[in-house]
């Protein structure tokens, strides 16, 4: 007997303990068990324990909820970011709007001064080579733009058309090394014909040792060449040199303004008036 | 009795850890029951009295700790001593004396743990969706427990040679006495 419950006393225990638990169980379901011993006492004595692990774990979710909160900062301040980025964005294009209403608004001043038929034209493409300096716009030979037109803006002269296609027109720029426009000085009226160069910028070619030009004179179309009306400003006149031979001085201009950058033109009839300037 | 007082220590070590810091946890309401792979541990490679003596102590232990009605946790992990010792003896484990097939017994003695768990409920407080509860986490349980077992499985062998200064490898069911 001793012998059978030695060999079996691991299996017989567990069943003993099912039992006891079933019995457990049946008592505290049907509330029979009314105090349990040893319950208080097990959670008296791992409270201490309990309560510094707790801690651990309330420090931990305190991080992580504080971190949690930071990302959220973070992602809500990438998100503002993102906002004030297309705000800017907005603004930019309101200052743009603003300054090509402005531009387009001069344009329009100068068209109705200009006399005979104009036609208002965006530029839609520069030069694509080094050695010219050339624009194309957007009007051609069906809005009347014709060879030989003027092309001015409102800050002065721009170029004149040199080839038409139906839709598009080539304009090439006064700073190229071929263009030539007829021009006085505002001051003693001393004539010329500015045109760029490749090496020298944009000068006055062709003004007689003699004539009473000075730095800073400011020069104008004369409208004798047929093709640009005449007082449109071009640009002023830069430090003078007289050469040690030559019938002319080197008169280099500085132009009132870029006619590269230039965004908006107006192409002029070539049978024009004077302007009033 | 100084291995049997190691065990049980460890249990409430892992009751406390099961209580506390298991809860940080990224698992939702899933806690990993060590306790359990403790009571595996017990039944395929420490099966003694004292042992079975344990399991009840720890099912008693967590029905203080976390159940409502005691005797709950008690039954099941009694159930899950003696089903686990059962099998152990009398299928497998002389002939696969492996930390693997431990996380595989515990694995399924996480399901009989809590269908134990789920009929002691239902004849002594029937509850509405208990079943589709169980349904729904028993799976994942078992799972972590069976995944975090083999590691277990190793501290426990080592704390015993550690303990019994024999610094013997790890020995499959090899009962010792009380």
């Amino acid at each position: 007997m001793i012998a059978f419950i030695r060999q079996h006393q691991i299996w017989m225990t567990s069943v003993f303990c099912l039992l006891v638990s079933l019995y457990i169980l049946s008592a505290a379901s049907t509330g029979r068990l009314q105090a349990d011993p040893f319950g208080p006492l097990l959670l008296s004595s791992m409270r201490p324990l309990q309560r510094g692990l707790q801690s651990i774990v309330v420090t931990v979710r305190g991080i992580k909820d504080r971190y949690r909160a930071l990302n959220q900062v973070r992602m809500e301040n990438q998100s503002l970011k993102g906002r004030i980025m297309e705000v800017e964005a907005r603004i930019e294009e309101l200052l743009e709007a603003e300054a090509t209403s402005s531009r387009l608004r001069e344009l329009l001043d100068l068209k109705d001064r200009v006399p005979g038929r104009s036609v208002t034209a965006a530029v839609i493409g520069n030069s694509a080579s080094t050695w010219f300096r050339s624009l194309t716009i957007n009007k051609g030979d069906k809005d009347g733009v014709r060879s030989g037109m003027a092309v001015i803006s409102s800050m002065g002269i721009v170029g004149q058309i040199v080839a038409v296609a139906s839709r598009s027109a080539k304009v090439l720029l006064i700073t190229d090394h071929s263009s030539g426009v007829d021009v006085i000085s505002q001051r003693s009226r001393a004539r010329g014909i500015v045109s760029g160069s490749l090496d020298n910028g944009t000068v006055m070619r062709y003004v007689k040792r003699g004539e009473d030009i000075e730095e800073g004179d400011r020069l104008i179309t004369s409208g004798l060449d047929g093709i640009f009306p005449k007082g449109l400003l071009v640009g002023t006149v830069g430090k003078v040199r007289k050469e040690i031979y030559g019938h002319f001085l080197h008169v280099p201009v500085t132009l009132a303004f870029n006619p590269s950058r230039i965004e908006e033109v107006i192409v002029a009839s070539a049978s024009v008036d004077s302007l009033d300037h | 009795m100084k291995l049997f007082l190691l065990f049980l220590c460890s249990g409430f070590l892992l009751i406390l850890l099961q209580t506390t810091l298991f809860h940080l946890l990224p698992l939702g309401p899933i806690v990993p029951d060590l306790t359990l792979v403790l009571c595996v541990y017990w039944a395929l490679y420490r099966p003694t009295v004292s042992a079975a003596l344990g399991s009840f102590i720890l099912g008693y232990s967590l029905d203080v700790f976390s159940s409502p009605l005691l005797g709950v946790n008690t039954f099941a992990m009694s159930m899950v001593f003696f089903t686990a010792y059962l099998s152990s003896r009398y299928i497998w484990a002389h002939f696969f004396p492996n930390l693997l097939l431990g996380a595989a017994v515990v694995f399924i003695a996480s399901w009989v743990k809590v269908g134990a768990l789920v009929v002691v409920w239902s004849l002594f407080m029937p509850t509405k969706g208990l079943w589709a509860g169980a349904v729904k986490y028993v799976f994942l349980e078992a799972l972590f427990a069976a995944v975090l077992a083999p590691g277990l499985f190793f501290l426990l062998e080592r704390a015993q040679s550690h303990l019994e200064k024999g610094g013997k490898h790890f020995v499959a069911h090899a009962p010792a006495d009380i």
